[in-house]
This record gives structure tokens, C-alpha cells and sequence, in this order.
């Protein structure tokens, strides 16, 4: 499969007097064409760094960046014909309606006006919004008008699209819409980069995943991958304050809340269900969930801040 | 120029242009309460004096153009710090250009209701001299030129909306109240140094070739030809600034 992104020691640090922060620290991913990649991590993990980078909004402080086979810094024209972008936190005009908002985009990225009121239409009602289409923005609810930003990108005709957490704010009816537009456009064999704090919204949607943490990318592949790389396939959660002396020794152990995460294999989470049920105390186990997955590669849950961040063994 | 491009143009100038001012009408008083608020002033000052009265009539047109840089600064500003719709046309096919050119010229759609008026009240009360109609069309578009190019290369570099609230009333000082451009120059004769100083103000330059074409004061052609290179350089220089400073994408 032909790769459409590949960043090489890709690095960016943002300056400032008396500071400086490095949100990419050598990073080297590769997208494949036609795939929806997810891309994972905490707050400042450097993904919409790295969206804004590949999108060519963002100049890099080190390492490089091709997208369809073009240097972003040197040859960005020939990248930004073929992409589309919603940014993080972006909001459209509130003066306009939906229509007007889809097709006027086209129409500035080159559409004829016909074509483009046509395409913002069908657009419009595959995202269910065809209710809204003549009402403005202005009138709509946060969801709805976040909706509007993805069928703006969505309508364009660009094989690439980056969508920095496009479904933030959105109720589960919403986000499940804009899931399956996203779905359409994987299937049109448009390539997709998605940034999202939800990890069911990942799971559901990408074919391959790329977590980040701290600027550095910690694991990279589909899901299965990145499953069979983790060391314990079971999550053993203990509540009420059950803990046997030996728990750090049977594997890695993550506190959050008054509950304490095990992540281990299966005799041993099969050892622990025994020795809680003689106990008379509380226990659930199984297979990891990509939320797992994330706490055991990164040590902390996707929703922690630092400040929160407990240990990990 | 490719259709596309006039596509894309036509697009800025429409959504950002025709459509807020066809839903928000208060946007175009918004416009005019500057020039009028100025013109107000000396009408009731001067007791309607029709020799200030033209003069405040050219500043008038002056600042109305100068406006179209500030609101193009506070535009951009919104759009790239608020809605982050920059963002989304640099990583699209349309170039910086382009993407300025569709906003200065949907900013100029605003003024035009306020240019109308002036244009009519120059009629009524200013005696045009020969093409004098055409040395103020090519002030004003040169005026524009560099309103345009100041106000996208401020924007690259402010941090939030709030931050042109701030500099934009500083530019209009600077550029129209202090400088003789709703006054005759002759009236900074007692303050030699402001005088001096208000010649780096390319909008003097501009009242100047305005209130000569108006007939309201004396426009030889060596002066005309003056005031015109200056203008012209000072466009070109902002417009040169724009193109190698302000940034289309965070460096």
C-alpha cells in the first residue's frame, strides 16, 4: 500500500521568552493510503501539533514531512490541493446557513456554483442536517453546528482529510452521524487522520492507530497490532480497597480514582478472582479494551491530566 | 487569473461581504460612525462652514478606505485566532492571495455605502477639477492597497481579537486624526514639527491628491506627481512587507 504520510524524526518545539515546549520529539509515522488512522493521546500530547504540521499550517522545528510524496515545508501547494482540515475548536460563520456555508467553501476551493450547491445538499443529508440547511448557524446548537464544520470538509473533494477531534461536544445520535460520514469517506478511498479523545469513537472507526504521549509516538499499528504488542491481554479492576500484598508482582498495576487496575495474564487474573471470591469482595475481569490498551502503553487514562497522573509499574 | 481563483474570490466576498451585511444591517453603521461622527464634528464646529465642511467631506472618503485595513486586521485576526477558518484555507487550494484579496475586497463592499454617501456629498459641495474624479478613484485604490496589506501583516502577528481592539483605534490616530487629512495642512503652519512629521503619513499624501481633485486646495502637477510616488511606494512597501513578513502559516 502506497504510503500518503510519512514523517521522518519529525520534531516541533514552540519557544517563547524564559520557555520553551517540545510537543513532537522525533516522531516517525507512516499513513497508508485509503485508511483511517487514529490518532491518540492526552491533552499536549502533540496530536494537533502534528495535524497542523501534515495539514501545512505549522512550520516543523526538525525532521521531515512528505504528504503524497511532498516535502510540506518546501512543496506545500501541491499537498494543500488534495487535503482538507478541521481544525481543533474551529466554528463557522455565524451569519450563514448550512448550505451556504458547505458551498461557499467548495466554491473557494474551486467549485463551480451549481456543482457546489448540489454537492452541499447531498452532503447536508447524509450528515442529517437537510432539517437545518436554510436556518442560521447562529440558530443551531453546538453539536449541530460542529456537525456543519465536518460536512464542509466532508463535501470537499480531497483524497485526504485531517479531523482534529471533529465529534468533541457532540451527543452519542450526533457523533454516531458523523461517524458514519466518516465511514463513507473511508469507503470512497479517501484517507483519513482523526484525533479524538474517545477511545470507542477510535476503535469504532480506524483501521490503524498511533498513540502519543508527551510528543513522542509510543505504539503505531491497527489494533490487533497493537493489542498482541501489549505484555498483559487481562484487566483485572479491584474495588473497595482490595489489594493482596503481591499485586505489584503479578503485573502492571494503575491506581485511578478508589479503583486500582490490574493488567495481567489470564492464570493470574484467574488467582485473583479466586482468592476475591473466598474474600467476599468485589472483582470484574477481561480482555483488554483499546482503553486498556492506552493506560498499559502510556501509564495513564486518556482523560488524565498530569497533576492526576498516578503510578504505573 | 484563473476561474478558480475568481471563484474562490468571489466566494470571500460573498460570505464574508454581501450576506453579514444583508443579515446584520448594523454592521454597515458600524462603518459609517467614524467618518460621519468626524464629519458631525467640524459641521457643528465650524457652524457649517462649507470650506471645512469639504474638507472633513475628503478626510471622510480617507478614512472610510483606511477603515477597510483595521476591519480587515480585526477579521483576520478572528478568523484565524476564533474560528480557526484560516486554518482551513491554508491547507486548501486557495493561496494567500487569493484569501486576502476575497476579504479586502468583501471589507470594501462594506464601505461602499458610506463611500456613496461621500462621493454624493463631494458632488453637491466640492468643485472637481478635470479627471478629478479619476485621480480620487486611484487615490483611494492605492489607499486601499496599503489599508489591506497593513491590515493582514498586523493580524499575522496579534495573538487574540482583543489585541486590534488596541491597535486599530492607535492606526486611525495616527493615520487620520493627528495628520491633516479632515483639516487643510495649512492649519499645522503654527507647529512646524507636527507638520513635518505628518508628512510620513501616506494618508496625507492621499487628502492631498483627494482635496486637490475636490478643488479645495491648489494641486500642481509636480505636487500631484509627488503625492502620487509617495503613495504608490508607500503601497508597494506595505504591500511588499505583507507578502515577505506576514505569515500564511505559524513558523
Amino acid at each position: 500500500m502506497t504510503d500518503i504520510l510519512v514523517s521522518r524524526k519529525l520534531g516541533r518545539e514552540y519557544r517563547w521568552r524564559g520557555g520553551s515546549n517540545r510537543a513532537l520529539v522525533d516522531v516517525d509515522l507512516r499513513v497508508p493510503k485509503g485508511v483511517v488512522l487514529g490518532l491518540l493521546g492526552r491533552n499536549g500530547a502533540g496530536k494537533t501539533t502534528f495535524v497542523r504540521i501534515s495539514s501545512t499550517s505549522l512550520m516543523p522545528t526538525a525532521g521531515t514531512l512528505e504528504v503524497f510524496g511532498h516535502d510540506v515545508v518546501r512543496d506545500p501547494d501541491p499537498v494543500r490541493a488534495r487535503i482538507a482540515v478541521i481544525p481543533q475548536e474551529s466554528r463557522p460563520f455565524y451569519w450563514l446557513t448550512p448550505t451556504e456555508l458547505v458551498s461557499y467553501y467548495l466554491r473557494m476551493r474551486g467549485s463551480a456554483r451549481a456543482e457546489a450547491e448540489r454537492t452541499a445538499l447531498r452532503t447536508l443529508e447524509e450528515l442529517e442536517l437537510s432539517h437545518w440547511k436554510n436556518t442560521q448557524v447562529n440558530r443551531l446548537s453546538g453539536g449541530l453546528r460542529r456537525r456543519v464544520m465536518v460536512a464542509m470538509v466532508m463535501a470537499s473533494d480531497a483524497e485526504f482529510l485531517f479531523l482534529d477531534e471533529p465529534t468533541t461536544g457532540l451527543d452519542p445520535l450526533a457523533r454516531r452521524s458523523v461517524w458514519s460520514a466518516i465511514r463513507k469517506a473511508a469507503h470512497e478511498d479517501r484517507t483519513i487522520l482523526l484525533t479524538t479523545h474517545y477511545l470507542d469513537e477510535a476503535e469504532a472507526l480506524s483501521d490503524q492507530l498511533a498513540i502519543l504521549e508527551s510528543g513522542r509516538l509510543l505504539a503505531h499499528g491497527s489494533p490487533a497490532d497493537i493489542a498482541a504488542r501489549v505484555k498483559y491481554p487481562y484487566r483485572v479492576t479491584l474495588e473497595d480497597g482490595f489489594a493482596p500484598p503481591d499485586l505489584e508482582e503479578m503485573g502492571q498495576v494503575t491506581r485511578v480514582g478508589n479503583k486500582t487496575l490490574l493488567f495481567t495474564d489470564e492464570p493470574r487474573a484467574n488467582e485473583l478472582a479466586r482468592q476475591a471470591l473466598e474474600k467476599g469482595r468485589r472483582i470484574s475481569m477481561g480482555p483488554v479494551s483499546l482503553e486498556d490498551l492506552f493506560v498499559q502503553i502510556v501509564g495513564k487514562e486518556i482523560s488524565q491530566d498530569d497533576e492526576e497522573a498516578v503510578s504505573a509499574a | 487569473m484563473p476561474h478558480s481563483r475568481l471563484r474562490a474570490i468571489w466566494a470571500l466576498v460573498s460570505m464574508n461581504g454581501f450576506l453579514p451585511l444583508k443579515r446584520q444591517p448594523l454592521f454597515l453603521l458600524n462603518t459609517l460612525t467614524s467618518p460621519f461622527s468626524f464629519l458631525f464634528l467640524i459641521f457643528v464646529v465650524s457652524g457649517g462652514n462649507p470650506t471645512y465642511v469639504q474638507f472633513a467631506v475628503a478626510g471622510g472618503m480617507v478614512l472610510t478606505v483606511l477603515s477597510i485595513g483595521t476591519s480587515l486586521q480585526t477579521d483576520l485576526t478572528h478568523y484565524k485566532q476564533d474560528l480557526k477558518f484560516h486554518e482551513m484555507a491554508v491547507a486548501s487550494p486557495i493561496s494567500a492571495g487569493t484569501y486576502v484579496m476575497g476579504l479586502a475586497l468583501s471589507e470594501f463592499v462594506y464601505s461602499l455605502p458610506g463611500m456613496i454617501v461621500f462621493v454624493v456629498l463631494s458632488l453637491i459641495w466640492a468643485h472637481y477639477v478635470f479627471l478629478g474624479g479619476l485621480i480620487v478613484f486611484g487615490t483611494l485604490v492605492l489607499l486601499w492597497i496599503f489599508a489591506s496589506s497593513l491590515g493582514f501583516t498586523l493580524a499575522t502577528y496579534l495573538a487574540d481579537v482583543r489585541e486590534t481592539f488596541a491597535v486599530s483605534p492607535l492606526i486611525s490616530i495616527a493615520l487620520t486624526v493627528i495628520p491633516p487629512v479632515y483639516y487643510p495642512i495649512g492649519a499645522l503652519s503654527r507647529w512646524p514639527l507636527l507638520q513635518d512629521a505628518a508628512q510620513f503619513a501616506p494618508t496625507t499624501w492621499a487628502a492631498n491628491l483627494v482635496k486637490g481633485a475636490m478643488g479645495l486646495a491648489p494641486l500642481s502637477l509636480e505636487s500631484g506627481i509627488e503625492a502620487v510616488v509617495i503613495l504608490l511606494a508607500s503601497a508597494t512597501l506595505l504591500f511588499l512587507i505583507a507578502w515577505k513578513k506576514a505569515q500564511w502559516r505559524e513558523n
